[in-house]
């Protein structure tokens, strides 16, 4: 046989399964596409004029590898879902005299032909799109450069290499099932006589119970550095418990519905529940797929959209002040010197203080036990019963909200930013303080942590602070008190750079450690940092919806084949074209939308342990973020409707 | 009144590849009276399969009219042909055309769960079918853990169970072996006996001597037909095969 024979051969056979070769190259494509955008992104020259360029590669080149470890699951899955599609071709081919090295030469030229292809488009494609990436990346991170047009030969390099390692280890794996099986399994191909599955009770079980326990976790968090440690456990188990319960509990439910004669003899029911029952077993998988990967994309979309929309909020809560001058261990006369300083800085700058946040005070990192504290040995703020004490005198409390208030001795106030103190004394070790009264409002209290229990102590004087020192820290000579001092100024953003960059100049010369912030100093690299991630973010999202809608797709061609002679026969049966079309679609919707409530569900529960994580991120708005979910699943929703519309009727064609 | 009436059909299809239209069916006209058990035999390519899809409403003729009781198949709206299909015909397939999603009771039930009925008067008519076609151990199995000719069972009486005026089966001995045949023929002459009315459509001789009256069609007409009157199943097996032998030899054109 002539060479030319196989190249047309292998030429017609991806022609003639089109249906199920667009798809699949198209996914080709687009993966490629991706990861050499990822890959060029992270290699861009320009790339290095950002200010916070070390972390935005970082971020980037988590993402080259998510969308590296991506592609290969993902193509996958498609090369078996294909190759089981096509096993009774070369069973043919097989039997009408073709051997299987002869196979093995067609498939590696399809494989050539499909991999030059995906690559040259793919590739092509990326530099184009890379240019427009970029420009999207310096937009979110707020970069104002105008740079030339780049192709990254690195890239193109890396990207080649993995899809190159892709396309062969699919090819072998191809080879391989059709070397192992004879001709007359190739030729019954998919339909080998299936049975019913049965009931894994065990597995619903499992189920259940880790999917209780991940949403308990969720659920129960309380601080947010728990939930850091707590999300990534309750994911396991959410997706342990999806995988177990779409597997087995659907299953279980089916037939629970089965029996149920009333229910069951209904010609609507009748005909859908048997038919989920018979193909939960090879659907259940892939229903579990998409919607852990639908639960995965409205996450991170949410997240990093309600940072990136929040920014401004983030920077108040953890700038609460334009000017910030804050250090340790201050004494008075310093703290005197400091405060000439700024006020000669503005006065010199021409600038009127607004907002005038001027604290003392002295923090204690403690564990507490009810109303009991104790200092705690080490630096773990992940502890539960971790709580910040700050302390300070009544003179600057007094002086600070413009009070009269007045204590006695081993008398406080005191301010609960985050938990309880129950009953009405504290104890530090042996030291008791009696609480006079707990203060409904703190002027200072967004300088306190939102991370763990934290309250502000009011004591009458220093003494005061400095036996509760000596009750805590036991040995250790008491430092000064620490200094912070925060301002607005009314003037726009370069000119409170400047202030606040000449500021730092002249309190660096007191050589206190002090440390001088501002909002504005700070925006850019907030920019990059919550741009760059809501840059992943919508990257990774696309990345999945686009899994998402190819095992979709996939589902219901498959689907469509194993049906059309079932619908067939009911036909015949009697059953009319509107009671098959009615019997269908609520097949297909609940099929589709099933993962999807599912994914919604897991959000819900997921709601209060995300919220928790994002105030690491200093986005207390919860608000915001239950906006920024709520808009994300509507949109995720109407993109799984127009997939759904789109693939029922290839499906409805297949079968009809 | 006859039970069904066909009247001149005619059907030619137009194929969308050959300009040439091809006719299966010239003129066919004959008639069903109730309890008769008829068998149509022919060649391929005869028109017996046109003829069979004609009277199952799954196919209109070009020309011609069928009627059923007297009252005109075609006449029928789309809406309602598959309720009158269900009401009034059942099936008997020789690939059994069972469904791999359920098991053989909810198969038999399948059409009595589109007409909407309750699952005791669906149980209530299956008993009795179930025990004289002795599947009453293989309600609960599904039909790829049953033998063939447990399925062609299944399927006569998944037929049967909706009552119907007329049976038709189409080559219903086709997929099974010779016992499995013999014991399905049995079954027929049985319910044939007990006043059901069969029509069926088949290549096998021997299915086709257990008929009460046996059609002959060649070149899309009804070329002959017997009676089996009061002959043996094995004088009407020598007839069916002296007529066939007729046929395909090109002989006279009647007895």
């Amino acid at each position: 046989m002539s060479k030319s024979f196989y190249t047309k051969l292998a030429f017609n056979n991806i022609k003639k399964n089109l249906k199920n070769y667009i798809p699949y190259i198209l996914t080709c494509v687009g993966t490629i596409m991706m990861f050499y955008n990822m890959c060029y992104l992270t290699n861009a020259k320009d790339l290095g004029n950002v200010s916070d360029s070390a972390t935005l590669r970082y971020l980037l080149f988590l993402g080259t590898i998510i969308t590296g470890i991506f592609a290969v699951i993902f193509l996958f899955y498609t090369n078996s879902f294909l190759i089981k599609q096509r096993k009774k071709e070369f069973g043919l081919f097989n039997i009408l005299g073709m051997e299987k090295r002869h196979i093995a030469k067609i498939m590696f030229l399809e494989t050539l032909f499909i991999s030059i292809i995906s690559l040259a488009v793919g590739i092509l494609g990326g530099i184009v799109l890379s240019k427009l990436m970029a420009l999207l990346l310096f937009k979110l991170i707020n970069f104002n450069v105008v740079f030339g047009f780049e192709i990254s030969i690195n890239a193109v390099v890396i990207t080649i290499g993995l899809f190159s390692a892709i396309f062969i280890v699919n090819l072998v794996y191809n080879i391989l099932q059709i070397h192992m099986s004879n001709p007359i399994e190739l030729l019954r191909g998919g339909n080998v006589g299936e049975k019913e599955p049965k009931t894994k009770y065990l597995s619903a079980v499992v189920g259940v119970i880790s999917l209780g326990i991940g949403y308990y976790l969720a659920l129960t968090t309380k601080s947010p550095l728990e939930a850091l440690t707590n999300f990534f456990v309750a994911v396991m188990f959410v997706i342990l418990g999806t995988y177990n319960l779409f597997n087995a509990g659907s299953i279980a439910l089916l037939k629970y519905l089965r029996k149920n004669k009333n229910y069951y003899y209904k010609t609507n029911h009748f005909i859908s529940v048997s038919g989920m029952i018979y193909r939960m077993k090879q659907n259940a998988a892939g229903l579990a797929n998409i919607c852990i990967l639908s639960t995965a994309v409205i996450v991170t979309l949410s997240t990093t959209v309600s940072l990136y929309v929040g920014m401004e909020d983030v920077l108040r809560t953890r700038y609460p002040s334009n000017i910030i001058v804050s250090g340790s261990d201050i004494s008075d006369i310093e703290a005197e010197k400091i405060e000439g300083i700024i006020n000669e800085q503005t006065t010199k700058a021409n600038f009127h203080k607004e907002n005038i946040d001027r604290l003392r005070d002295i923090s204690f990192l403690t564990l507490q036990d009810d109303a009991n504290f104790i200092l705690m040995n080490e630096e773990n703020y992940s502890n539960k019963n971790g709580a910040i004490l700050e302390f300070m005198t009544l003179d600057d409390y007094n002086q600070m909200e413009n009070k009269n208030a007045s204590l006695e001795k081993e008398e406080v106030l005191v301010y609960e930013l985050h938990g309880k103190i129950i009953g009405d004394t504290i104890s530090l070790n042996d030291y008791e303080l009696n609480i006079k009264e707990r203060l409904s409002s703190f002027k200072y209290e967004d300088n306190g942590s939102v991370l763990s229990n934290s309250y502000f102590i009011v004591v009458d004087s220093l003494e005061g602070i400095q036996q509760v020192y000596k009750a805590l820290e036991v040995e250790k000579d008491m430092p000064e008190l620490s200094f912070y001092y925060g301002f607005d100024v009314d003037a726009d953003s370069e000119t409170q750079i400047n202030l606040t960059t000449s500021l730092r100049n002249a309190v660096n010369n007191l050589d206190l450690g002090l440390r001088v912030e501002g909002a504005e100093i700070s925006r850019t690299e907030f920019y990059t940092l919550y741009g760059g991630l809501f840059f992943l973010g919508l990257f990774i999202g696309l990345l999945f919806i686009m899994a998402t809608v190819l095992i979709i797709y996939y589902k219901q061609i498959a689907e469509g084949f194993d049906d059309k002679d079932r619908f067939e026969i009911m036909q015949k049966v009697g059953m009319s074209h509107t009671e098959i079309k009615k019997s269908i679609h609520s097949q297909v919707l609940t099929v589709f939308f099933l993962p999807l409530v599912t994914a919604i569900i897991h959000i819900a529960f997921a709601f209060n342990i995300i919220t928790k994580m994002l105030s690491i991120f200093n986005l207390s708005n919860i608000s915001l973020f239950a906006i920024c979910t709520a808009v994300t699943i509507l949109v995720f929703a109407f993109f799984y409707a127009i997939v759904y519309s789109l693939t029922a009727r290839t499906y409805y064609k297949i079968v009809s | 009144m006859s039970l069904l009436e066909v009247k001149n059909l005619k059907k030619i299809y137009n194929t969308r590849f050959s300009g040439t239209p091809v006719q299966a069916l010239s003129n066919v006209s004959f008639t069903v009276e109730k309890g008769e058990y008829i068998a149509i035999m022919g060649e391929s390519g005869s028109g017996k399969t046109t003829l069979l899809n004609i009277l199952a409403a799954l196919d209109k003729p070009t020309k011609g009219d069928v009627q059923l009781n007297g009252k005109s198949i075609l006449s029928i709206n789309e809406k309602e042909i598959s309720s009158f299909r269900r009401d009034n015909l059942g099936f008997v397939f020789q690939d059994f055309n069972l469904l791999d999603t359920f098991s053989i009771q909810d198969n038999i039930f399948l059409p009595l769960v589109l007409m909407g009925k309750t699952y005791e008067e669906m149980s209530n008519r299956l008993n009795p079918i179930a025990k004289s076609l002795e599947i009453v151990d293989i309600l609960m199995k599904f039909p790829y853990e049953v033998s063939g000719g447990q399925k062609q069972r299944t399927a006569i009486a998944r037929a049967l169970i909706t009552e119907p005026q007329l049976i038709l089966a189409d080559e219903p001995t086709g997929a099974l072996d010779s016992r499995a045949s013999e014991g399905l023929l049995k079954i027929f002459s049985q319910i044939n006996q007990e006043g059901q009315t069969i029509l069926m459509v088949t290549h096998s001789t021997k299915a086709a001597s257990n008929a009460k009256r046996v059609l002959f069609i060649r070149d899309g007409e009804v070329f002959h037909q017997l009676y089996k009157a009061s002959n043996s199943n094995y004088e009407m097996y020598q007839k069916i095969s002296d007529t066939l032998t007729m046929i395909a030899t090109g002989g006279a054109r009647d007895e």
